[in-house]
């Protein structure tokens, strides 16, 4: 016969009535959580979704998000010949603004590697991957744009082929995916002075080859904005990304380590410099708001489950002159708060299902907080039940006998 | 033989001015089968006597037996008191002290399972059957009349068999009737379950059924013969 069981059931009103309270408390800590996670998921989300071993970007700076990384192209194909390295590819990133049908779109800009990567490894919503080498995209849907959507710029039109689900940059624009080629283009779509400085640019450069000293009269292509000589091709890319047999990731990183011009960085590396940067402080913020709850719910179980142990003083007192032992008893304490503990937190679970997706911030939910967050709930329950449960075995058998 | 044995009991409460001598060199005896009352005024010492033969609350000195295994010597008791609760002691309390949140049978059942008997709920149901509040198995305490929850309580205190019954006042709450019809069952208690019976008593009315009477005053238990207190 269970005896927490039956007392809970004679005043379910005052046990449904703590447990909805203690509910409440644990839906914000798993909110708390949760919103954490997003933010972490939301900052990492763009290192985690190109899938790859290595990062390969220019010397002495911390990659294409923390820092402005430039690179030459052609150092992807000298990755690509190492050995142990199954692919590599090139990255770009640049956070822009333009304008699209009348409003101002802010988005973070990646190139990827086509036909090497064709954006097959993002989890796409609606539409298909990149099948063209040039005025395909695929954007993220918090861009409010929809497949076949074109956007105008650097006088190319590039179409929506697919959509992503929150696929953000850190800074929280919305991602989009292009061709290498075709970011560079929009990359270069630079204001006017920006194109009469790139044009001088060109100028000198092409004086300093072969084919420049040789015909001058090529020096009037380079105000041609549309003109891209491929031997001048001078575009330089954010990052390689570099994917190994992970057995020998160390290996390649140790030798790419070596080169003078480029540092390499693990994906966790990546990972970690974006969130040092945006996580930090809402962690410690969230952190503390979660141990007020949970101090508070501890408290508010304890006081409930001791309440409930001071009205049954006298029952526990009739139990123990039938030679009822101490774990019975404390047993009975304990099973009370811990189901107040558990019910509460089955009533915050469903809470958060149901609320978590109408949050303003997205809210993650994974199963491991929801089970560590129900470790914390036993433990809490625990906790909370010490002062009843040493009530419990203090009571003195006499009180039975007193009428 | 005697179920219940008691030597030189002393109980004092505080010390210097305020010390009480509750009880005062109380030797008993009280045979399987019997039932016997504890008389006196109030303040005499009655229910201290009984928590000490209860092993609620032990005596100062002196020696207790339950059949021939001596429990208490000196004040100090020899053996694990929820064992020796579970094997050989009933209670039941001035008011019936039924658990709340039980059923009448629950609360019989809570004590068989306490005390490890192996088929808890029959044993429930045929001791209150026993006790002729059957029909009331599944109402919930505070439904009972008073005298129905004191047969419930009674049923409780059999749920291990006991050897020893103890009652402090049972008859307190109830009117002359049901008073008289609770102490008759303390006689078929100790008759046809071979208990003894140790009941504390106000009521002079229902004195004839007792074995055996025993006076208490200033801590000191004197047996008085049934006629002296009869005529009271
Ligand atoms: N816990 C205690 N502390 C101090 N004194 C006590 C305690 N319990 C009982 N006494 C004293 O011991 C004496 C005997 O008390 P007891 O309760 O045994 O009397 P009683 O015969 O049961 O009386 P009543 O008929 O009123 O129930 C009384 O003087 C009482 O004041
Ligand atoms: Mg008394």
């Amino acid at each position: 016969m269970n005896l927490a069981y039956l007392d809970v059931r004679h005043r379910l009103g005052r046990f449904i009535g703590t447990s909805l309270g203690v509910a409440l408390l644990f839906a914000v800590v798993l909110a708390m959580a949760g919103i954490y996670l997003g933010l972490v998921d939301d900052a990492t989300i763009l290192v985690r979704s190109v899938r790859t071993n290595l990062w390969v970007v220019q010397q002495g700076t911390r990659g294409p998000f923390a820092d402005m990384s430039r690179l030459d192209p052609s150092i992807v194909a000298r990755v690509a010949a190492m050995p142990s390295v199954k692919r590599a590819r090139a990255f770009t990133y640049q956070v822009m603004q333009r304008e699209h049908a009348g409003r101002s779109l802010r988005f973070a800009l990646v190139g990827l590697d086509f036909p090497v990567d064709r954006g097959e490894a993002l989890a796409l919503t609606h539409g298909r991957p990149i099948v063209q080498p040039h005025g395909e995209i695929i954007a993220d849907a918090s861009l409010g744009l929809v497949i076949g959507d074109t956007l105008h710029v650097a006088r190319e039109e590039l179409r929506v082929v697919g959509l992503t689900k929150q696929l953000l940059a850190s800074g929280g624009d919305g991602l989009i995916f292009a061709t290498v080629a075709d970011a560079q283009l929009l990359a270069e779509d630079t204001p006017s002075d920006a194109i009469r400085a790139e044009r001088e640019r060109r100028t000198e450069r092409l004086r300093q080859t072969d084919l420049g000293r040789a015909q001058p009269a090529l020096e009037a292509l380079t105000g041609d904005p549309d003109f891209r000589a491929p031997a001048l091709a001078s575009s330089p890319i954010a990052a390689v990304l570099v994917d190994v047999e992970p057995a020998r990731a160390d290996a390649v990183m140790a030798s790419l380590a070596q080169w003078p011009d480029t540092s390499v960085f693990t994906s966790a590396e990546q990972e970690q410099l974006l969130l040092d940067g945006v996580v930090d402080k809402p962690r410690k913020q969230l952190a503390l708001f979660a141990v007020i709850l949970v101090v508070t719910s501890s408290l508010l179980i304890g006081a409930v489950v001791y309440m409930m142990t001071l009205d049954k003083t006298h029952d526990i007192a009739v139990l123990k002159l039938m030679g009822a032992s101490p774990w019975r008893l404390g047993g009975l304490v304990l099973q009370q708060a811990l189901a107040i503990g558990v019910v509460g937190y089955g009533i915050a679970v469903a809470i958060g299902v149901q609320a978590f997706p109408h949050f303003p911030r997205r809210v993650v939910l994974t199963e491991d907080t929801v089970m560590g967050v129900f470790a914390l709930v036993l433990t809490i329950s625990t906790v909370a039940s010490i002062l009843g449960i040493v009530h419990a075995l203090r009571v003195d058998p006499a009180r039975a006998l007193e009428g | 033989m005697d179920a219940l044995r008691a030597e030189h009991l002393e109980k004092h409460y505080g010390q210097g001015d305020t010390l009480v001598r509750a009880l005062q060199d109380v030797s008993l005896r009280v045979a399987r089968g019997s039932v016997v009352a504890l008389l006196g005024p109030s303040g005499a010492g009655k229910s201290t006597l009984v928590k000490a033969l209860g092993l609620v609350s032990l005596p100062n000195a002196g020696r207790i037996w339950f059949g021939d295994q001596l429990v208490v010597d000196n004040g100090r008791l020899l053996a694990s008191v929820q064992e020796l609760r579970r094997a050989h002691l009933g209670f039941v309390f001035q008011r019936s002290n039924l658990v709340p949140f039980l059923t009448a049978r629950q609360n019989v059942e809570i004590a068989c399972e306490i005390g490890g008997t192996s088929n808890p709920k029959k044993r429930a149901l045929e001791l209150l059957d026993w006790l002729e509040v059957g029909h009331r198995a599944s109402s919930m305490p505070d439904t009972l009349s008073g005298g129905e929850q004191q047969r419930v309580a009674i049923a409780r205190a059999l749920a291990n068999h006991p050897k020893i019954v103890l009652a402090d006042e049972p008859t307190a709450a109830l009117d002359k009737v049901r008073g008289r019809a609770v102490m008759e069952l303390f006689r078929k208690v100790a008759r046809e379950q071979d208990a003894a019976v140790v009941v504390v008593t106000h009521d002079h009315r229902t004195l004839d059924i007792f074995d055996e009477l025993h006076e208490m005053e200033d801590g000191r238990l004197s047996p008085t013969a049934l006629a002296t207190v009869a005529a009271h």
